[in-house]
C-alpha cells in the first residue's frame, strides 16, 4: 500500500503539463552524442561495399546484436 | 550506447573512419542469416574472422575491416580506443587498392530486408532515465547513464488514415505500448507480452493527444505507469506532426539491460516524425526484429 501511494505521489509531481511537454520533448533529443554522428555511417551493407569499391577504401563494419544506430 | 559517447567519439578514431574507411553498421542478426548478396558478403567477411556464422556461436557480433572485394583485413570486439586505432591503421597498412566491381544487390530476402508500411508512417523514438542512477564513479559510468535509446516506430497506412481524421486504432496503441514505452536506454530491452499491457488509453482531444498506459509483467519484476501528452495534426489527409511525450515510473531491468536505477525511476520517451534525413530513420523497429508481421499486426 505504501508502494502504491509512493508511486501515486512521485507520478502526481512528475505529471505532464502542456507548458513543460515542449521542453522534456526537446530534451530527449540526442544532442550529447554529437561527434559520432560526424561519421558518415551507411545502414547498406551493399551501398557501403558500392561505395567503397568507387573510392578504393577498406569497410569498416560496426556488427552488433540490435542495431547500433538505435539501440545498442 | 556506450561506444558511441567513447569509442567512436575519440578524434583519432572519428578521423580515420571519416577520410579512410567507408564506415557501415548494421544488426548482424540479419546479415548472418540472410541468404541474398547482402547476406553472402557479410557471412564471407564474418566467415574469415574468429566467429564463423554457423559454428554454433550465437553472434558474429564485433567490429570487421574488410577491403572492398571481401577480404579479411582484421577483427575486435574490444572497445578499448586503442584497440580499435591499431585495428585500423593494420588495415591501412595491408590494404592494397585495386579495381572492384560493385556486387549486384539482386532479390533480397524477404525474411530479414523490409521496409516500413507504403502509405505509414516512421516516428522517431528516443527514451531517457530522467533520475535515479547514483552518482557516477567514472566518466565511462556518467555516459553510460546518460544514454539516449532510439528507435524507429512504424505506423500503417489504415492508422494513418485514422490519425488524420483524430482518432487512434486499437492496433496502433498497442504497438506503442509493447514495443516503444520500453527502456532501451542501456541495450536491447525486453519487450511487453499483450497481456502485460494491464490498460492503456489513448485519445486525440482534437490535435492533442493524452493517455495513460499500465505495463507490468506477471512477476512484477518490471512495470512502468506511462502518462502521454502530445500534439497530431494532419493536412489534406496526411500527418504532419506527431509530437509526443510519455512520461512515468519505471521499474525493473531486462537481460541485456542490466544496471537500471533501484526501485521506481522517472523515464520519458520523445516520439516525432521522421524525415528520412537522420541515419538511423531507415532502421527496423527493433520490436520486428525478425518478426515483422507480429510487430505490425
Amino acid at each position: 500500500m505504501i508502494t502504491t501511494i509512493s508511486t501515486v505521489l512521485l507520478m502526481a509531481a512528475n505529471s505532464l503539463t502542456i507548458a513543460n511537454f515542449e521542453t522534456l520533448h526537446r530534451e530527449l533529443q540526442p544532442s550529447g552524442e554529437k561527434v559520432w554522428r560526424t561519421i558518415p555511417w551507411e545502414a547498406d551493407l551493399l551501398k557501403a561495399q558500392a561505395k567503397a569499391a568507387k573510392e578504393k577504401k577498406p569497410i569498416f563494419i560496426w556488427a552488433m546484436d540490435g542495431h547500433p544506430l538505435g539501440c545498442t | 550506447m556506450l561506444d558511441r559517447a567513447s569509442t567512436f567519439s575519440d578524434p583519432g578514431v572519428v578521423s580515420l573512419l571519416q577520410n579512410h574507411f567507408i564506415p557501415v553498421a548494421i544488426d548482424q542478426a540479419y546479415q548472418r542469416r540472410q541468404q541474398d548478396a547482402e547476406g553472402q558478403f557479410y557471412q564471407k567477411i564474418a566467415n574469415q574472422g574468429p566467429r564463423k556464422v554457423g559454428d554454433g556461436g550465437p553472434t558474429t557480433q564485433g567490429l570487421y575491416t574488410a577491403t572492398p572485394d571481401g577480404s579479411f583485413l582484421g577483427y575486435n570486439n574490444n572497445r578499448k580506443i586503442n584497440d580499435l586505432l591499431e585495428q585500423l591503421r593494420n588495415a591501412q597498412k595491408q590494404y592494397r587498392p585495386g579495381e572492384v566491381a560493385a556486387i549486384e544487390s539482386g532479390e533480397p530476402d524477404s525474411r530479414y530486408v523490409y521496409g516500413p508500411p507504403e502509405g505509414g508512417l516512421v516516428v522517431r523514438v528516443h527514451s531517457k532515465i530522467l533520475d535515479g542512477y547514483e552518482k557516477p564513479k567514472s566518466e565511462r559510468q556518467r555516459m553510460f547513464q546518460e544514454g539516449v535509446g532510439r528507435d524507429n516506430f512504424w505506423i500503417r497506412a489504415d492508422e494513418h488514415q485514422a490519425l488524420a481524421q483524430g482518432k487512434i486504432l486499437e492496433s496502433l496503441a498497442a504497438r506503442m505500448a509493447r514495443f516503444h514505452l520500453v527502456d532501451n536506454t542501456r541495450g536491447e530491452p525486453p519487450m511487453w507480452k499483450p497481456h502485460e499491457v494491464r490498460s492503456h488509453d489513448l485519445f486525440l482531444d482534437g490535435n492533442t493527444l493524452r493517455g495513460t498506459v499500465h505495463l507490468r509483467t506477471d512477476s512484477g519484476d518490471r512495470e512502468f505507469r506511462a502518462e502521454l501528452l502530445g500534439f497530431v495534426e494532419a493536412e489534406s489527409g496526411k500527418v504532419k506532426r506527431f509530437d509526443v511525450v510519455a512520461k512515468g515510473l519505471f521499474r525493473g531491468e531486462g537481460k541485456y539491460t542490466r544496471g537500471a536505477p533501484q526501485g521506481n525511476f522517472p523515464i520519458a520517451m520523445a516520439f516525432s516524425l521522421a524525415d528520412g534525413s537522420d541515419m538511423a530513420d531507415p532502421i527496423p523497429p527493433q520490436g520486428s526484429r525478425g518478426w515483422l508481421d507480429g510487430y505490425i499486426e
